[in-house]
């Protein structure tokens, strides 16, 4: 796996099980966690068996983050907009929660294909509610218009009390990411990777993907910005996303991977430790192994029928040991 | 520290067959994935053959192939349809046994099932009571080196399936635990949330042995089953269909008697040709899981059955704690779901233990009267992930988090604090 999948796969996997089942009633009560700190509860009650309340957490914005009634800007029109009628907002929400949505599940629509897009969709409602900002910016950029009254540079919240930044323009919007990891060693191993990464990024496969820059202080877009938000001990990566990207369908894409470009670099940060730590081990033991040969060739022992080992000692053998025993 | 205790605990149990991993809180395991792992080899293989050759590619694929591996049902799949992957066990009879396999199967737990950042909750992992301290280093290492989790515990499974009981009935933390999994299975007596540790008894015979003995069976009747498919083929009768006979004689009458009632049929599709097949499926499903009260059947290596292994290892535990062993006898693990075998695993026990009680009557001539032992052995609907439930459980109370070993500690002192285990300290 090197990209992480959009639909939340516990979600996805108790709504088809919810709809396959329908008529029969069960109980049912899951509070979960994902990355960045997004919670989600589902509930079912015996009684009505066909609703299912989902109430989504976000993570907590920081101060320049803008956000309306407990959600991102733009999110209630984007629900509405990829769930229709299946899905009503209940307000207040559930205690604790940011979102709680009441989905009807008899109300999906008969086609199976269109039924599972469809639940795969509300699967992935954390990109429709925190990718709803970035949406609104990317599509008029699409469109190569700039959004009304929205200040420059726009904060989004992606992590608890941690925000990246947009600066839309007409012909191209920039996105700047400051990076910080709690941990020393993730911190070089961030940086060692982003530099890599924009590497990568020049070698002539990629030559449509958006350019790609790394730099260890906060880059130009960011002035006037308050100190705190600067603050990154990985440095910034700053992404500009031309009208190209965002066309039809790759919106979606870009939009998704955008609003999770923090996770995918921890996950990737994970995976090099992890690999550092599969050489390392092999190392030993093929040290080991040298150690192994270096030793005196000690008397082959006999392998009895039940696959224990057992020395023989010869009579004298076992004088001569007893004896130094004694007397050295 | 503090908001990652404020999150639920990650439970993970990670069995030979079976991993069930969720979080702390709910009911259920999230997930529950067969533990394996398929891992692209092709990619090593080029590297070793040709030294020379395009240095950059050769290295891209290599950084690839760390990313290219599945587990669980996709696993599965992928190397049943490609022949570039190859399966891989991390776990054997209950222990680790390879390593990088072991830490990408959690990686993928973790990243692709979960999706949870490990950064941000306490993990509980569980062992088998016959894990090497060393073993427990190793996961300690992995878990705060690669995943640099805030907080560990590795719990014992026994004690976590008879924390499941805990909130159900009484505080019962008395017991013996029949854990039967796919490749280990463990007697063990627990005394007041304390490890018996000498008197854990563990014999041969486990699920996976159930599944190779229908298998055998099936062969030995000549069904037409397709051999690269046979194991999995028996593997899904053994959990669909078998359960337990009182009497195997009876049952062989019973079968013979109305053929029709009893022989079930097993439809599949032969991978290769995609050409549909049918087989039936008779006197296996009572015999499978025979194998645990007559093992001369299967094996002749080992011909104690499981009642009479319960009992030595009873009578072997402090003679304070017998009379409470009988009478909570607690199953756990997917081998014991077949149906009535508590009842059956009762039954024998009873016996052995009533004819005792009476040889030592008639020793004494009824001059002192014994008390009758109460044998019960306690089963519930949630037996199959009664490990992980009783994770859950444990890790959902406040206590769990000063309990865990923390990274600061890990950074401390090393690895060497997870050798000891607190639950052997007895935490409850």
């Amino acid at each position: 796996m090197i990209l992480l999948q959009s639909p939340s796969r516990f979600l996805l996997q108790t709504l088809l099980n919810r709809v396959q089942n329908l008529e029969k009633g069960v109980e049912l009560d899951y509070q979960w966690v994902e990355f960045d700190d997004v919670r989600y509860h589902v509930q079912v009650s015996m009684k009505y068996p066909q609703f299912l309340l989902l109430s989504v957490s976000l993570p907590t914005p920081a101060q320049e983050a803008v956000f309306s009634g407990g959600l991102p800007f733009g999110a209630i029109e984007a629900i509405k907009a990829s769930y229709g009628v299946l899905v009503q907002i209940l307000d207040p929400p559930k205690d604790g929660f940011n979102l709680t949505l009441k989905l009807n599940l008899s109300k999906l629509p008969p086609d199976e294909e269109y039924k599972h897009a469809l639940l795969v969709k509300i699967a992935s409602v954390r990109e429709v509610v925190l990718g709803a900002p970035l949406r609104v910016v990317l599509k008029h950029l699409a469109s190569r218009t700039v959004a009304p009254d929205i200040n420059r540079p726009f904060a989004l919240v992606h992590r608890p009390k941690e925000s990246f930044f947009l600066v839309p323009q007409a012909e191209k919007v920039t996105v700047v990411f400051p990076m910080r990891f709690k941990d020393s060693i993730d911190t070089v191993l961030a940086t060692s990777f982003l530099q890599e990464f924009v590497e990568a990024r020049r070698t002539a496969g990629l030559n449509n993907a958006p350019p790609c820059l790394w730099s260890p202080s906060p880059p130009l877009e960011l002035r006037g910005t308050a100190g705190e938000a600067l603050s990154a001990n990985a440095g910034f990566v700053t992404f500009v996303i031309f009208p190209r990207h965002v066309e039809g369908k790759k919106l979606d894409r870009t939009v998704w991977s955008l609003s999770t470009f923090r996770a995918y670099v921890s996950y990737h940060v994970k995976c090099s430790e992890g690999f550092m730590h599969t050489r390392m081990r092999r190392r030993v033991e093929s040290l080991i192994q040298a150690l192994d040969r270096a030793k005196p060739d000690l008397e082959k022992s006999k392998k009895t029928v039940q696959g224990r080992s057992f020395k023989r000692l010869s009579l004298k053998e076992a004088h001569t040991n007893s004896n130094s025993q004694r007397w050295s | 520290m503090d908001s990652a205790a404020s999150r639920p605990a990650v439970v993970i149990d990670n069995g030979t067959g079976y991993t069930k991993m969720g979080f702390a809180g709910n009911v259920e395991p999230c997930f529950i994935a067969p533990t394996v792992v398929a891992v692209n080899e092709s990619f090593l293989n080029q590297n070793r053959s040709s030294t020379k050759g395009n240095w950059l590619a050769q290295h891209s694929a290599g950084v690839m192939a760390d990313l290219d591996f599945f587990i669980g049902d996709e696993a599965i799949a992928r190397s049943r349809n490609s022949s570039t992957y190859n399966l891989s066990y991390p776990i054997v009879h209950g222990q680790v046994d390879n390593w990088d396999a072991m830490e990408r199967f959690w990686q993928q737990c973790i990243f692709n099932y979960l999706r949870c950042d490990p950064e941000d909750h306490y993990f509980l992992l569980t062992e088998s009571p016959l894990t090497a301290p060393e073993s427990r280093e190793y996961t300690g290492e992995i878990m705060f080196e690669t995943f640099n989790v805030p907080g560990l515990y590795i719990a014992v499974q026994p004690v976590l399936a008879l924390a499941a009981g805990y909130t159900t009935s009484k505080c019962e933390m008395t017991g013996v635990v029949v854990d039967v999994g796919d490749g280990a299975t463990h007697v063990v007596p627990v005394a007041d949330g304390y490890v018996i540790g000498s008197s854990i008894k563990s014999i041969p015979i486990a699920g996976k042995d159930v599944t190779l003995f229908v298998q055998q069976l099936m062969r030995e009747r000549g069904e037409h089953v397709p051999p690269e498919d046979s194991f999995e083929v028996a593997r899904k009768v053994k959990e669909m269909y078998c359960y337990t006979s009182s009497d195997i004689v009876k049952e062989f009458n019973k079968h013979d008697k109305e053929p029709g009632k009893y022989i079930k049929h097993w439809r599949g599709i032969k991978p290769k040709t995609g050409a549909p097949y049918s087989c039936d499926v008779g006197y296996e499903r009572f015999l499978g899981p025979e194998i645990f009260f007559n093992p001369e059947i299967y094996s002749s290596d080992f011909a104690t059955p499981l009642p009479a292994v319960i009992d030595k290892c009873i009578q072997s535990a402090p003679i304070d704690t017998r009379r409470a062993l009988y009478k909570n006898i607690v199953l756990s693990g997917g081998s014991t779901m077949f149906k009535d075998f508590h009842r059956r695993l009762q039954r024998d026990v009873k016996k052995i233990v009533d004819a005792r009680v009476l040889a030592s009557d008639s020793r004494l001539d009824g001059e002192v009267k014994s008390q009758p032992v109460e044998v019960n052995v306690v089963s519930h609907p949630i037996q199959r992930y009664a490990v992980w439930f009783g994770g859950s459980v444990l890790a959902s109370t406040p206590e769990f988090f000063a309990a865990c070993h923390t990274k600061a500690e890990y950074e401390e002192y090393g690895a060497s604090i997870c050798r000891t285990n607190p639950v052997f300290k007895g935490m409850y």
